[in-house]
């Protein structure tokens, strides 16, 4: 039985509940839960830089079996407030007598069609883990993450199939003890839609939202070149 | 005769005496070899986090509309002909402080997409870009860790249009002269011209 067992999401988006990471964080707690599992979560945009709330926080995770870090991708790796996080939390375990109970999975979604540019992230997860004796159950990355636009996978339909059942899968796995299999890693890096049809709409995308802030003609500015 | 322009962004806290001794080698190899250095430490300046709200893609292009000194950093960068990311190497990635400034820097990057290597990317806005350097700074040398700060600091290259990049991580306790040497090294491995 699981009952006794304890799931943790940290949303590291600044969109918080409206995010594609917390869509994706709620999907697999919710699968958790259906196994048994009591899921809590918490919103790192808000709460990094509050004292007390940090300690809670940090006081929390010392308590979980599993944390879910659900996060999008900036410059190639994590958010600057998940990292500070980490760091936080790095000092908390060391600070602690006990050894750390839980283990980490994380769940990174980019802006690019590709999940592989997730990679270095989850690697940098995969490292604080061991750095810091977590136990480590691999990680998700999905491609294309804004075209769910932090909407329940449930709504998303057909363009959420992969990463409902990578989810399902994963779940099943983490609620076993076991760590996520290849299938759902597979599953989740599927694109979304082809390449280029989402290279085609981003690009028109912007040029949508720039004609209605009344900036399409200014979209390629150089603020910053000399003499401009 | 005209001074390259180098700048330094240092990411490590106050009171890391390793990071500061890197930098001061850093800065006094640069300017021996006749940059002009200019150097950005993270801590002592204001700057949020970025709040994914792409208004400096849409709203103001180029400019994040939140005009802290982040902005003067984004300036900085497009301006030098190298930028040097010094950082302690955390869980193989960058600080927090260093990456609270580079993620408000994607206002140098268009939002529109291009393929580099069969893999989209953003494309350019400027038709120029800085070296990229990534120094790393750690009690040990991991070569999980190094491999990660490599492999990330590849990628910001790519995305940020870097003509050429390398990058190292470096024990804190190392003699000087061998760090003066490791970095005349990294220089020559980015390509930047000197």
């Amino acid at each position: 039985m699981n009952a006794e067992r304890h799931a943790f999401l940290l949303v590291g988006s600044p969109r918080r509940g409206k995010s594609t990471s917390a869509a994706l964080g709620r999907y697999l707690g919710d699968r958790l839960a259906e196994q048994g599992w009591w899921t809590g979560r918490a919103f790192l945009y808000g709460l990094i830089g509050n004292a007390e709330r940090e300690r809670d926080l940090l006081g929390t995770l010392r308590e979980v079996d599993l944390v879910v870090l659900a996060a999008p991708l900036y410059v190639d790796s994590l958010p600057a407030v998940v990292t500070r996080f980490l760091e936080l939390w790095a000092r908390d375990i060391a600070d602690c007598t006990d050894p750390p109970r839980s283990s980490l999975t994380a769940i990174l979604n980019c802006g690019f069609p590709e999940a592989e540019h997730n990679h270095v992230a989850l690697a940098i997860c995969r490292r604080f883990a061991h750095e810091t004796g977590l136990g480590w159950c691999r990680g998700l990355a999905l491609g294309g993450g804004e075209a769910f636009g932090g909407r329940e996978l449930d709504q998303v339909g057909g363009m959420a199939r992969h990463a409902r059942r990578a989810l399902e899968l994963a779940a099943a796995a983490l609620a076993a003890g076991e760590h996520i299999p290849d299938a759902a890693v597979e599953l989740m890096a599927r694109p979304i839609v082809p390449r280029r049809i989402y290279q085609w709409i981003g690009n028109r995308s912007w040029r949508v939202k720039a004609r209605r802030a009344g900036t399409l003609a200014e979209l390629r500015a150089r603020p910053y070149e000399a003499n401009s | 005769m005209e001074q390259h322009s180098a700048v330094v962004l240092d990411g490590s806290e106050a009171g890391d005496v390793g990071a500061a001794q890197v930098r001061r080698v850093l800065e006094d190899e640069l300017r021996n070899q006749g940059w002009r250095v200019d150097v950005y430490a993270p801590r002592e300046l204001e700057i949020a986090p970025c709040v994914g709200c792409f208004n400096c893609w849409v709203k103001t292009p180029g400019r994040c509309e939140n005009e802290d000194d982040s902005q003067a950093i984004a300036a900085a960068m497009i301006s030098s002909e190298l930028t040097v990311f010094l950082t302690p190497v955390t869980f193989g990635g960058y600080s927090s402080l260093l990456k609270r400034a580079l993620d408000r820097v994607i206002c140098l990057v268009s939002p529109f997409f291009t393929r580099i290597h069969g893999e989209v990317h953003h494309q350019r806005r400027y038709p120029s870009s800085p070296y990229l350097l990534g120094v790393g700074v750690a009690d040990e040398v991991d070569s999980s860790a190094a491999g990660i700060f490599s492999t990330l600091l590849e990628r910001n290259a790519i995305n940020l249009h870097a003509p050429g990049h390398a990058a190292a991580v470096v024990r804190r306790a190392t003699a000087a002269d061998a760090m003066r040497v490791a970095l005349q090294h990294l220089l020559t491995a980015s390509g930047v011209p000197s």
